[in-house]
């Protein structure tokens, strides 16, 4: 605690850190500012003590407000600095992700001509061979599709621009449609996904595009962060006025210190990356921004190298 | 499928590429297809073509996606389907194509050729 404190007397590092200049740093304005305020009490009892003069003391005590009021503005200009330079930042990373959406769509759809029996001429067929190295190219593809997206929804949220389309859903439907889309991972990491549901479940009102790309996120999430052949349970059931949606695995964990930080915008657990070395962290924070818009919940268990479970809850919209 | 044959799709996108794939998938399905890589011209083609259904980008040069479909949407024209087809998917972008008379609204990046196809022959009944 007081290391920290120290800590955060060091102005310099952290104004270097924000890259910006000593006077537009608000740590060492704050600074100057507390000094000024010591000195002025100190020396306006000087003052008052010496003088019998009231002019004297009123005029001194207005001249430390008004230099107070100065640096107040300097801070509040550094802040504002900062701020902009975010939302730059914000900007930057959405023309990025746009600029990179076209060429990413074109390589897709150019791969899905290749692919059909007449893109390659009548006579021309892909041999097994050309078919798998096209297959990773479509992958690779794939994979950057999705950090795109996940970005460009990102910020879309963020400036509540995202459309949700919502609708009466039942879960069990796009449940087992997401477990089927996600296939080449539990292939790939020779997982099994069990899918226990109770029906009839109740329905839920949600976008089910939205829902869908929470569902991948959370089951896919178990599936990389399981050992090799582990198993993972997703479950749906009813409880109370929700419909409870809940993923389980055995897998890597997350340390309980970080467990405050796990819906937070570019989270990646310390242990995660011995797992796996994609992904930049934006799953579960999509994951609760998608859920917040239906009135849903996220919450979680988690041990290191025991396994997560995470638990959603819907309201049902109908019996 | 000679049905189709006739059916002819203007594509105004001002990518190549994504033109390329476009266009080949659709001909192979029979269509008959016709391209234009900015706003203008894709008006003056479906004055020209009369075309029975137009996918349309939003950033074009010259005249964007929007301008242009108000144009469609005031010309003679105006019951030509027009489908957006686009990287554009905040909600302030769907609702104005949607009000200026958009039939439907596509994002480039979800959808797959098949997925466009099937709009298309949707949209072509």
């Amino acid at each position: 605690m007081f290391l920290k404190f120290i800590d955060e007397l060091d102005f310099v590092s952290s104004c270097r850190r924000y890259k910006l200049g000593l006077w537009q740093c608000p740590n060492f304005l704050f600074l100057v500012m507390a000094m000024i305020t010591i000195s002025s009490m100190i020396g306006t009892n000087y003052i008052a003590r010496r003088y019998d003069d009231e002019t004297v003391t009123v005029i001194s005590v207005s001249l430390v407000t008004a230099l107070i009021m100065i640096i107040g503005g300097f801070i509040i200009r550094g802040v504002e600095k900062i701020a902009e330079a975010n939302i730059m930042k914000s900007e930057f990373i959405s023309i990025i992700s746009h600029q990179l959406c076209t060429p990413l769509s074109a390589i897709k759809w150019n791969l899905e001509v290749l692919e059909t029996e007449k893109g390659m001429g009548d006579d021309n067929k892909l041999t097994p061979k050309q078919l798998i190295f096209l297959k990773n190219i479509e992958k690779s593809n794939e994979r950057m599709l999705k950090l795109v997206n996940d970005l460009l929804e990102v910020i879309r949220i963020d400036q509540g621009r995202s459309v949700f389309v919502k609708e009466k859903v039942s879960l069990v439907q796009l449940t087992q449609e997401v477990i089927e889309d996600l296939g080449y991972l539990k292939a790939a990491k020779k997982v099994i996904v069990n899918l226990r549901d109770s029906s009839p479940l109740p329905r839920v009102f949600i976008d089910p595009k939205k829902m869908k790309i929470a569902m991948e996120n959370l089951i896919g999430n178990a599936i990389k962060y399981s050992e090799e052949g582990g198993e993972v349970n997703v479950i749906l059931k009813k409880e109370k006025k929700k419909v409870m949606f809940i993923v389980e695995d055995h897998g890597a964990g997350i340390p309980r210190y970080q467990h405050s930080q796990v819906f937070e915008k570019f989270f990646r657990s310390d242990n995660a990356s011995r797992y796996r070395t994609e992904g930049v962290g934006l799953g579960l924070y999509l994951v609760r921004a998608i859920l917040k818009n239906f009135s849903g919940e996220i919450w979680f268990e988690s041990e290191v190298n025991k396994g997560s479970t995470f638990f959603v809850s819907l309201p049902i919209v109908d019996r | 499928m000679n049905e189709q044959v006739k059916r002819k799709i203007l594509i105004i996108e001002d990518d190549k590429s994504l033109q390329n794939a476009l266009s080949e998938m659709l001909a192979q399905e029979g269509y008959e297809t016709s391209c234009a890589l900015d706003g203008e011209e894709g008006l003056q083609k479906i004055k020209d073509e009369k075309p029975d259904l137009v996918l349309l980008d939003i950033i074009l040069p010259k005249k964007d996606g929007y301008e242009v479909l108000a144009e469609i949407k005031k010309g003679e024209e105006k019951n030509t389907p027009v489908l957006i087809l686009t990287n554009l998917e905040e909600v302030d972008n769907v609702q104005k194509a949607l009000d200026l008379g958009a039939t439907t609204f596509m994002v480039k990046s979800d959808f797959s050729l098949k997925d466009v196809l099937e709009k298309v022959k949707e949209n072509l009944k």
